[in-house]
């Protein structure tokens, strides 16, 4: 008795293909996401009249134990007026946006050298604040 | 890869493939969620602060300029302690008859322990005035002793 063998096709499973490209598509946005600022502790200051801003270049952060970071990587006060311009490159005004993202309870000790070497680098400061609650 | 069916019934062959495309909703519902979350608007405000080297050229012809001092607790004009809506009002006044910008400068100094979160408001309240605001920073000068 003979038996007839079926013919099993083997197709690629083109639905799948989609999901997995999405699944690596979103593990590398989560990837990028991850390397960003969001290790950094930090509360901003509130003040009247803060309005979006959008994204810039250069962004320095003084987190809640007073380290500076100059775009998520830590550095020193002293040299950071040669980073930021190094950053800002020869970007023309109105593209050397610089965002300060301070904590509220950083002495001026700090942040007033901080602005003044900003300011320095000739960069255009913008001081990331929450809109006040009154 | 798995091998899809291509034989069987139609239906377990359709059940197959909505599970498929749910997954995929659901992959695309998770893309754009974290996209939107990347995606937040931070708020701020602009701030100019003229450089320590154009300060030095306008102290040779030293205008009257209107110096706020700030502690941790306290605001001041000018010696006179006062709040931060009195500091608005005063500095308005204090500016009102100086159409140039350079003569609407206003010295910040502020004590070593002052909160940028005073900072920040006092500065804020200041450039609604229409001042410009100018930080005194202590400058250290190497002295050389013989």
């Amino acid at each position: 008795m003979k038996f007839k063998r079926r013919k099993l096709e083997i197709v690629p499973p083109f639905v799948s293909m989609a999901d997995i490209v999405f699944n690596l598509v979103l593990f590398f946005l989560i990837l990028a996401k991850m390397q960003d600022e969001s290790q950094i502790q930090w509360e901003p200051a509130q003040a009247a009249g803060a309005r979006p801003v959008a994204k810039a270049k250069v962004s320095v952060t003084v987190d809640k134990d007073n380290k500076v970071y100059l775009n998520a990587k830590q550095v020193g006060l002293m040299n950071l007026t040669d980073l930021v311009a190094k950053e800002l490159g020869d970007s023309p005004p109105g593209e050397r946006t610089v965002l300060l993202k301070i904590h509220k309870d950083t002495l001026a000790a700090t942040f007033e050298d901080l602005i003044a070497k900003v300011s320095e680098a000739g960069g255009e400061m913008v001081h990331v604040v929450e809109e006040e609650r009154q | 890869m798995a091998a899809g069916p291509t034989g069987g019934s139609g239906g377990a062959h359709a059940a197959w493939v909505m599970n498929l495309l749910t997954d995929l909703a659901f992959n695309l519902l998770i893309f754009f969620v974290v996209c939107a979350s990347s995606a937040q608007e931070q708020k701020g405000k602009p701030q100019q602060v003229p450089s320590t080297q154009s300060e030095t050229k306008q102290t040779d012809t030293k205008p009257q300029t209107v110096e706020v001092a700030m502690t941790r607790t306290t605001v001041s004009l000018n010696g006179s302690e006062v709040t931060i809506p009195e500091l608005r009002t005063k500095v308005a006044a204090l500016l009102a008859n100086k159409p140039k910008p350079e003569d609407k400068i206003v010295e910040v100094k502020s004590a070593k322990d002052t909160p940028y979160s005073v900072w920040i408001r006092v500065t804020g309240a200041i450039e609604e005035a229409g001042g410009v605001v100018t930080i005194q920073v202590d400058v250290e000068k190497d002295v050389i002793v013989k």
